[in-house]
Parts: structure tokens; C-alpha cells; sequence
């Protein structure tokens, strides 16, 4: 099966072609959303970046590095406020030496809101003529799955995946699927096909298209309309959806647009 | 206590507390409902909606997660909470306890009754359209001064703080304290170092002794974990602003509660009371101490800052103040009031916090600040214990 991807260079080659503005802190969650709104890009809102210590400072770090260095990420726009814990600059340094498609803006030195937004769209189209996402054939899809329903059998589907040449990454630590789902960003997988607990909702991550599998719960049969397959889905069904998927089809959390990012952290904010 | 204002005009709620705002909220139950939250509210006619990371787990942090989530819907400045929910017990939980807090008029959309999202996207954008027209009929009347409850706190503090805007702002609660208003000072982890201090002004050796121990109890949390919190204060953002020490950071953050007696303490989005000055044990992260406020009932917020920053709630109006005059005419567009004037030798300490108070009884009245108008909507769930292994 031939699967269409975009190279993102050193990040890899991509199932979607994302530009990402990453808020470093939350302060600068408004100002992202706002670039990211005119560019149609990727942000997210998160409480992190400030107000906390100990190993949280470099898990964090880390974690942000780990999205602005996903493969569906064509290039990255950290916007800072400037006065934060994280720096942006010295994380915009962490990723440069890996991609050069990386700028960074800093609100307190860009003359406030409107003009760190002026100078972020700006920033944006720049980084995007700079760095073109020429299509090519993806090699090899690094698969995700979440397993927060622990009822869930994929032995036979990991089974045929393998035989297709599937490289799979399994996230089953935690019933919530969103700190899975963190798990399996950081492991830089393509796509994620998510088994949801029995009493949540479908949901996603935003980089990364999530192929939600319902159960068999009543609330899985009230929200059928919001699963891109039924728990009667065959493994053939399974992996057709997931080469849909892979060359360019929506799944249902991308439709609605939602996907949130949940970052585990160790101590309280200070 | 409570003197009748003849300049403050407010939103009387059912249970005798005020509005200062007459917001629709949609409020997500959910991590993965608040997409469909935002674009609701992004649609509306001028509908909010806040965005959190809970997805209903009953961890160690469940009790103080549902206070904080019932606090924020019931908050008096909401005309209208639209609750989104799949509909577990969990989530019911938050909107019978936001009842016993005083939630005015509500709504419950269920995504497992309606069947998607997308059909929650249409029912709640009608909804609350309709609920912001029904909000826009409702007219200010008359309201005592213990409509307001103010809440105070700093960011991105600089060697300025403790010198021009928070004493200014202590200058403005004093006069609000006195007048009936209820004002609160918080960030237990920025009055380290100044504790003892602000216990001597307790009206009971008690209350001080309970100031004393909000802080004490905070280091040891994260003591326990084998941090010296007095490594990340002040932080690389403040020494660049100038302070040196935490000790000067905390004796300027205290600054902002002024000379009044402190009549209680509060834990973190405990209910404020109608009047009097009161210390909360929150966090000194902006946006967990902004959201703990507005769960508290806190109808409007003073936040000084040395080095800008453009936070805002999305349902309590939260006055910037600057503390000097370079970052004030740097970055604009953040700032409600300079008060580096008074470091400038142009303003005394008294004139800009009479300013400052006139600003507070404008914006409570309806002005709006430049948080609010640049539709800064933060949010955050504070949590107390680790979620890496939950």
C-alpha cells in the first residue's frame, strides 16, 4: 500500500504537514492562538511553563522538544512571554540544533500583543517559504495505539500490521488516553489508533490524527457519530482505515478540530 | 460595615452576592468536550468558554478539582452557565455542588444525549446566543461597596514592585476594606520570608498563626519532595527585573494588601466573604491563583507586574498595573495604569492609588480592560500531587 507523507527533514517524514506555534508557557497561549488562527497552523493551550521546579523544569522542556521535533511538524514558531521559568530562546536553541526550521518570539520584547502577533505571522509565513513540505512516499508508518480500555484484544491486529510492515509503539499505562497519548507523541509516532475506556469520550491529540475505536459501552453507542469505527470494526477494516488515514483523510477529532495535550507533571506549581 | 455606594452599579444574584460582569459561560466537564467549548463560545455573540486538561478522574486532587471547576461556574459575575458533560457522576458531582455555591441561571448539554459533538455545537451556539441576548436586557442597579471582591496579585515582578505598584494597590484595598468590599491577597509561595509580617496585622493571634502555617505547610509539600523551593524564588525573570532576593520579592508582593487587619485565612477557592481582608494559600503561578480567585468568587482582579504580562480570566476583569514606566510604554497593550509614575517623582504613592481605586470602581461598573479586551481566557486546574504515574 503506498502511503503519502511530507518531508519535514530532519524531523522525518510526516503524515500531515503542520506548522506548530508553541506557546512555552501560558501566559502566551493567546498570542499563539491567534497567529496559529491567521496561519492555520497548530497551537494548543497548556498551564505550563512557569511557576514550577524540580524535575518538571527539564520534563517539560523535553516534552515540548519532543512536539517541536514531531515529524508531522513542518515548522515550529515558540512564542514566550519573557519573564517565564522556561526560556524560549534556550529552547529554540535545543531545537535549532536539530532544525533549523525554528524561530522564536518573546512578547515582552516585541512591543506587547498585537505586535508579537504582527511579528509572529510574519515569523510564520517566513519559516513556511523557507521550509517547503516537498510530498513524498512515507517508507515505513510508526504506528500508536492506546490501550486505556483494558478489555481491548489487538493481538491479531498487531499481528497483521507487523506483516505489513508497521512499526508499532503500544501505550496501555494510563486509563486516561491523553497522558497516553503524550506517551506516544514522544515516541514520534505518525498516527494514533485509540481504544478509549469505557466511560470516556473519543478524543485526540493535536499533531498527531487519532483513529478513535469505540466499545460496546452505552456511552460508546450514544456518541457512535464521534468514533471513526464501531467495536465490530474487523482488523481489516482496522488498518484500511488507518492507510485512509495516513494519505490525507480527516478523522473524526480532526473534523471538530478538538485535541487537547495533557503533560504529566511531578510537584504543584509554586 | 457594608456602606451604600452611590457610584458602583453591579448584577444582583438570587443568593444576595453581585455580578460585575453578566457573562455566558460554556463550560467543559471534560478535557475532551473543550474544543467543542471554545468553538461554541469563538461563534457566539460574545459567549466564553475556558479550556483544562481534567478528564474526570477521581485522583488525589478530585476534591479540590471539582471545588475549583462548581467555584468558577457559580462565580456571581456568570449570567448563564452552560454546562457540557458526557454525563458520568463525576461530572453531575460539579454541578450540584456549583448549585450549594450559588450558581445562577445553568444549562446542561449532554454529548451522550445528544449523540456528538457536533450536534452539542449546534444546540450550545443557539443556546447561548440566545443567552447572550437574554444577558445584554438585564440593567445594572445601585450596589453596596461589599459587591465587590477584589482580588490581588503580581506577576513578573521586578525591583519596582514592592515600591510603586503594590503599595498602590495596598493604598486602594485599605479604602475598600474600610468602605465594606471584601479584598484578597494570595501566593502563599510570594509572602515566604514576609509571613510573619503580615500574621502581626491578623485580627486574632489565631488567624495570625493560620498565615503562618499556609506557608510553612506549602515549603513542606515541596520540601517532601526533595525540592528547596527557595531555589525557584525569585525566579530568573524576577533577578533580571532586579530583585535580589526572596526576601525582597516577598516583602514587595505583600505590599498589595495594604495596612488593613487580615480577618481570615481561606484555603485555595474557599468562598470570600462579603467583606474584610483575607489571605488565600495558593499558588504563585499567575493563572492557578487568577482561577482560584474566580472559583472563590472573586468578582475583579488587580494584577501588578514589573514585566508585562497580557493574562486575563474569562469571566473576572483583571486590572494591569504596571510598576514602572519603560515596560508600561514598551508594551502598551497589556496595561491598564502606570503607577512607575510614582518612581518617575511625577505621582505620590497615594495619588496613584486613589487612580488605581477610581480605576477599580470604573471597571467594576463595565469598563473594559485590556485583558478583556484582547479575549485572554486562561485557565488552570491547580493540582497538588503528582499525575506522571496516575
Amino acid at each position: 500500500m503506498s502511503m503519502k507523507g511530507f518531508d519535514h527533514g530532519n524531523r522525518g517524514v510526516g503524515v500531515r504537514d503542520h506548522q506548530l506555534i508553541l506557546p512555552s508557557v501560558v501566559c502566551s497561549t493567546r498570542v499563539s492562538s491567534r497567529i496559529a488562527k491567521e496561519m492555520s497552523a497548530v497551537t494548543f493551550a497548556h498551564q505550563h511553563g512557569c511557576g514550577f521546579i524540580g524535575n518538571d523544569v527539564g520534563r517539560i522542556t523535553d516534552y515540548f522538544a519532543a512536539l517541536a521535533n514531531h515529524p508531522n511538524v513542518s515548522s515550529t514558531l515558540i512564542v514566550g512571554l519573557g519573564c517565564e521559568t522556561l526560556q524560549g530562546n534556550e529552547l529554540a536553541d535545543k531545537l535549532l540544533s536539530k532544525n533549523a526550521s525554528t524561530n522564536y518570539l518573546v512578547t515582552q520584547e516585541s512591543g506587547g500583543v498585537e505586535g508579537t502577533v504582527n511579528l509572529g505571522i510574519s515569523a510564520a509565513e517566513e519559516l513556511r517559504t523557507k521550509y517547503p513540505s516537498p510530498e513524498v512516499a512515507l517508507a515505513r508508518l510508526h504506528l500508536g495505539i492506546d490501550i486505556s480500555n483494558e478489555s481491548t484484544k489487538i493481538e491479531e491486529l498487531v499481528v497483521a500490521l507487523t506483516e505489513v510492515g508497521v512499526d508499532i509503539a503500544v501505550a496501555a499505562v494510563h486509563k486516561n488516553s491523553g497522558l497516553n497519548f503524550s506517551d506516544l507523541m514522544e515516541a514520534g509516532v505518525h498516527v494514533i489508533l485509540s481504544f478509549p475506556d469505557e466511560n470516556q469520550p473519543a478524543s485526540g491529540f493535536p499533531l498527531i490524527p487519532t483513529i478513535n475505536v469505540a466499545s460496546n459501552s452505552p456511552l460508546h453507542l450514544a456518541l457512535t457519530n464521534d468514533f471513526d469505527l464501531t467495536s465490530t470494526a474487523t482488523t481489516t477494516e482496522i488498518i484500511e482505515k488507518i492507510y485512509e488515514v495516513v494519505n490525507g483523510r480527516l478523522t473524526k477529532v480532526e473534523e471538530i478540530g478538538a485535541g487537547e495535550i495533557i503533560a504529566a507533571r511531578e510537584v504543584r506549581s509554586v | 460595615m457594608s456602606s451604600a455606594s452611590n457610584s458602583l452599579k453591579g448584577f444582583a444574584r438570587s443568593d444576595g452576592r453581585w455580578g460585575l460582569r453578566n457573562h455566558v459561560l460554556i463550560l467543559p466537564l471534560h478535557s475532551a468536550l473543550c474544543a467543542t467549548a471554545r468553538k461554541i463560545a469563538d461563534e457566539s455573540n460574545g459567549a466564553v468558554a475556558v479550556s483544562h486538561d481534567w478528564s474526570g478522574e477521581a485522583d488525589a486532587d478530585f476534591e479540590r478539582i471539582i471545588k475549583t471547576i462548581s467555584g468558577f461556574a457559580a462565580n456571581p459575575n456568570n449570567f448563564a452557565t452552560i454546562f457540557i458533560t458526557i454525563g458520568t457522576p463525576n461530572e453531575l458531582m460539579i454541578i450540584e455542588l456549583a448549585k450549594k455555591l450559588g450558581l445562577n441561571k445553568y444549562e446542561v448539554l449532554n454529548v451522550a444525549q445528544l449523540g456528538s459533538m457536533g450536534k452539542i455545537a449546534d444546540v450550545g451556539l443557539t443556546l447561548a446566543n440566545s443567552l447572550v441576548k437574554e444577558a445584554a436586557a438585564v440593567d445594572r442597579v445601585s450596589a453596596p461597596w461589599s459587591a465587590i471582591a477584589l482580588g490581588q496579585e503580581c506577576g513578573g515582578s521586578d525591583a519596582l514592585s514592592g515600591i510603586t505598584a503594590n503599595p498602590a494597590l495596598g493604598v486602594a484595598s485599605d479604602r475598600l476594606v474600610e468602605l465594606g468590599s471584601a479584598s484578597v491577597l494570595g501566593e502563599t509561595t510570594e509572602i515566604l520570608g514576609a509571613e510573619h509580617l503580615l500574621a502581626a496585622r491578623a485580627i486574632t493571634p489565631e488567624i495570625g498563626a493560620q498565615i503562618v502555617e499556609a506557608v510553612a505547610r506549602y515549603e513542606r509539600s515541596i520540601n517532601y519532595e526533595g525540592i528547596d523551593m527557595r531555589g525557584a524564588q525569585p525566579s530568573r525573570g524576577n533577578i533580571e527585573g532586579g530583585l535580589t532576593t526572596l526576601e525582597e520579592k516577598s516583602l514587595g508582593a505583600a505590599k498589595k494588601a495594604g495596612s488593613a487587619q487580615f480577618s481570615g485565612v481561606l484555603d485555595y477557592a474557599d468562598q470570600v466573604p462579603k467583606s474584610g481582608l483575607y489571605f488565600m494559600d495558593t499558588p504563585g503561578h499567575d493563572i492557578e491563583q487568577l482561577t482560584g480567585f474566580a472559583a472563590a468568587g472573586i468578582n475583579i482582579v488587580v494584577f501588578t507586574t514589573g514585566r508585562g504580562t497580557p493574562t486575563g480570566s474569562a469571566i473576572v476583569p483583571t486590572i494591569k498595573v504596571a510598576t514602572n514606566t519603560t515596560m508600561a510604554l514598551a508594551i502598551p497593550d497589556l496595561i491598564d495604569l502606570n503607577a512607575g509614575t510614582i518612581a518617575d517623582g511625577l505621582k505620590t504613592l497615594d495619588e496613584v492609588g486613589g487612580e488605581l481605586f477610581d480605576l477599580i470602581l470604573e471597571v467594576a461598573n463595565g469598563k473594559e480592560t485590556r485583558a478583556e479586551a484582547g479575549l485572554h481566557h486562561e485557565f488552570s486546574l491547580s493540582r497538588m500531587y503528582n499525575t506522571v504515574i496516575r
